[in-house]
């Protein structure tokens, strides 16, 4: 316990020096910014920041990317707020009661509520993140092949049946991510698969331009397939946040933080999730439900503080397990990777100080959203009224260069421009594009636990079923996908009501 | 009747297209050399794993056209898209436009020997030019030069600020 305070300790101080918070100030600004910028997602925002800080040394760049996380899952409430636009998916729930105080004559408040809702989630967040990180990382040590091949099972259909509307649809887009993971060399006998004799194909997708284009691409295509709403701010009052909010609140803020951060956990569920179940807790513990969605600072603290303490959350699988929270923190660990840094189990022994200066970063890009809380809402203001036929051409000229900038291969452009036209696709057609992240992400860590498991129990699959960690991961998939049936759901259904 | 976002009619098309690329999956992996000469066995050949998800995501497709077909049906084919809510769309034209001139960007602009800073500005210029016009509502006149000179600026802006941000601050090439 004390071990980590002073590795904390030690790492806050390794990032207090001009160059770092230079780093902080600028890269929350930039997160802010294209967190509040409809259009323009957190995954998008991180993938491009990856480009960009691609030459910086390993802390200085990891540090660029969490504070643009952050900063983006909280630029999203502005918008959300302002214009009832939300900036980002995770701020969809802060829509409805933001934009309702806005309409009251009290969008200052709301932003302050969103400001301290924010930091407040992102500090539980941090601080689950320092305590479970050792924790999980020793349970992790005795994971084997078997039980990374159901861990990452569990990710994708977890993802596929919360990300969306239709589990169906979700698990097909997972399936689909899984296959693009099969492109080029496989692990073991490095044997060229679906490459057709070309060279850049031979050694897979790289994932930051896939996810440039999934995210970014498509998003720009959505974008100018839509007529862009009018923006219309009114006056409004004080942003800075109010004590009274933070204590008259403060249960909705530990419940929120708490369930925002085991949404974060699970993988691939992502902010979204975690600010409409944080804002669902609430308004179920809530003396006065009925102000839900008609201005309740209740709901509006729940939905900005579990969205902000998913993204500590997220980080815990990363840093344990090397596998995402959300699809922001896929491309964060892609990050990871590339600039050296090897998440998973052996975190905590082999480099046990960079966990704490994961936390430190999250406290730091915390201090950074409270600063830009407090001072930049006029500029954000004239930043989104800045119209879409500007911004969209900038932003693919970013995705374009992105994309270039991860191996200066002409291929990753193309690699962009056809993952944003898949992402096109699936979206118009009402599918997820969370899961299909997250199946590339996990699809080789699937198949090389299935077949090197194989091969350890010489083709039997009774270990994958019986070792118990193996045991417990499969029921959780079987149950889970299982009520999403309608036949099983209606069997509950009509034992619940006999029951009752 | 029920109501679904997408027309189950897309969703019988798109799970039909899931089967026929599982199948296609199924059977390229099938065909995949087994590397027997190298020690490999059934269960470390480079085909199983592309193959098992191959067959799941027919699977998946095969469900998608099964459900599809039942919402056919049950939604008289007529369902749906309560999109009364939803984002107003501009005119198609102005999506393929827009898509046309990001193709022709990163395909013919960049990476072909032009300079990229020229690429760049002529693409910008072009899309803010034309969209600016496109958006605007019909009763506001601006004159053409305005819009002309309001792209340029635009253009030159970004052709000059990301390879200085890129090239000179982060030291990442460009293409």
């Amino acid at each position: 316990m004390f071990d980590g305070l002073v590795a904390f300790g030690h790492s806050l101080t390794t990032f207090l020096d001009p160059l770092s918070i230079g780093i902080v100030l600028l890269s929350s600004l930039v997160g802010v910014i294209i967190g509040a910028l409809p259009g323009l997602t957190a995954t998008m925002g991180i993938a491009l920041m990856t480009t960009l800080t691609i030459k910086l040394p390993s802390n200085q760049a990891l540090l660029v990317l969490v504070c643009t996380y952050v900063g983006a899952i909280y630029g999203g409430s502005r918008s959300a707020i302002l214009l009832n636009i939300p900036g980002t998916p995770a701020s969809a729930a802060a829509c409805l009661d933001g934009h309702a105080l806005a309409k009251q004559g009290l969008a200052g408040r709301a932003m302050g509520i969103a400001t301290s809702g924010s930091v407040m989630g992102t500090m539980i967040g941090m601080f689950f993140l320092a305590l479970f990180t050792p924790i999980l990382g020793d349970l992790a040590l005795n994971f084997g092949a078997f039980e990374f091949f159901w861990l990452a099972v569990f990710g994708v259909v977890i993802a596929g049946t919360l990300t969306g509307d239709d589990p169906l649809k979700g698990w097909i887009a997972g399936v689909i991510g899984i296959l693009c993971a099969t492109v080029g060399q496989e692990g073991i006998y490095a044997y060229e698969r679906f490459s057709f004799d070309n060279r850049d194909l031979a050694g897979g997708f790289n994932l930051v331009p896939a996810l440039v284009g999934a995210f970014g691409f498509a998003e720009l295509l959505m974008a100018a397939r839509e007529r862009p709403p009018p923006v219309a701010v009114d006056r409004f009052d004080s942003v800075i946040p109010r004590l009274a909010d933070l204590l008259a609140h403060w249960k909705t803020i530990v419940r929120s933080g708490v369930i925002g951060t085991f949404m974060g956990i699970l993988p691939g569920v992502g902010e979204d999730i975690a600010a409409w179940s944080s804002y669902a807790a609430a308004k179920r513990a809530s003396k006065v439900p009925e102000t839900f969605g008609k201005g309740s600072i209740d709901g509006l603290m729940a939905a900005e503080t579990g969205d902000n303490a998913c993204v500590p959350g997220a980080m815990i699988p990363v840093l344990t397990l090397g596998i995402p929270g959300s699809a922001p923190a896929a491309v964060l660990m892609a990050a990871m990777l590339i600039h050296g840094v090897r998440p998973g189990p052996m975190i905590m022994i082999e480099a046990p100080s960079f966990v704490y200066d994961v936390v430190a970063m999250m406290f730091f890009a915390s201090l950074g959203i409270l600063f830009y809380g407090l001072t930049l809402t006029k500029v954000l203001i004239k930043v989104l009224m800045v119209p879409k036929s500007i911004i969209v051409p900038i932003i693919f000229v970013l995705c374009v260069v992105g994309s270039f900038a991860i191996a200066s291969r002409l291929f990753d452009v193309w690699v962009m421009l056809g993952f944003g036209v898949l992402g096109y696709v699936l979206r118009r057609l009402d599918y997820p594009v969370a899961p299909l992240v997250l199946g590339m992400v996990l699809g080789d860590l699937m198949e090389k636990g299935l077949r090197r498991g194989l091969v350890l129990s010489d083709g039997s699959l009774v270990p994958f079923l019986t070792r118990p960690i193996c045991a417990a991961l499969w029921i959780t998939i079987v149950i889970v996908v299982l009520l999403k049936f309608p036949a099983v759901r209606a069997i509950f259904r009509r034992r619940s009501a006999a029951a009752s | 009747m029920t109501s679904y976002t997408v027309h189950p009619r897309s969703d019988l098309r798109s799970g039909f297209f899931w089967v026929a690329l599982g199948a296609l999956i199924v059977l390229s992996s099938w065909r995949m050399d087994r590397l027997e000469n190298q020690g490999a066995t059934l269960y470390s050949a480079p085909g199983l794993w592309p193959g098992i998800v191959g067959l799941i995501l027919a699977l998946m497709g095969g469900a998608l056209v099964w459900r599809s077909r039942r919402r056919v049906r049950t939604s008289n084919a007529k369902a749906i898209v309560a999109a009364d809510d939803g984002p107003q769309l501009v005119p198609r034209m102005h999506f393929w436009l827009a898509a046309t001139m990001f193709f022709v960007y990163a395909v013919l602009l960049v990476g072909r020997g032009l300079p990229f800073w020229f690429g760049t500005w002529l693409f910008v210029t072009a899309y803010v030019w034309v969209f600016r016009r496109a958006q605007r509502a019909p009763d506001v006149v601006v004159p053409q030069w305005r819009d002309a000179l309001f792209a340029l600026t635009c253009a030159v802006a970004t052709a000059t600020v990301v390879p200085f941000v890129f090239e000179r601050l982060f030291y990442v090439r460009l293409p």
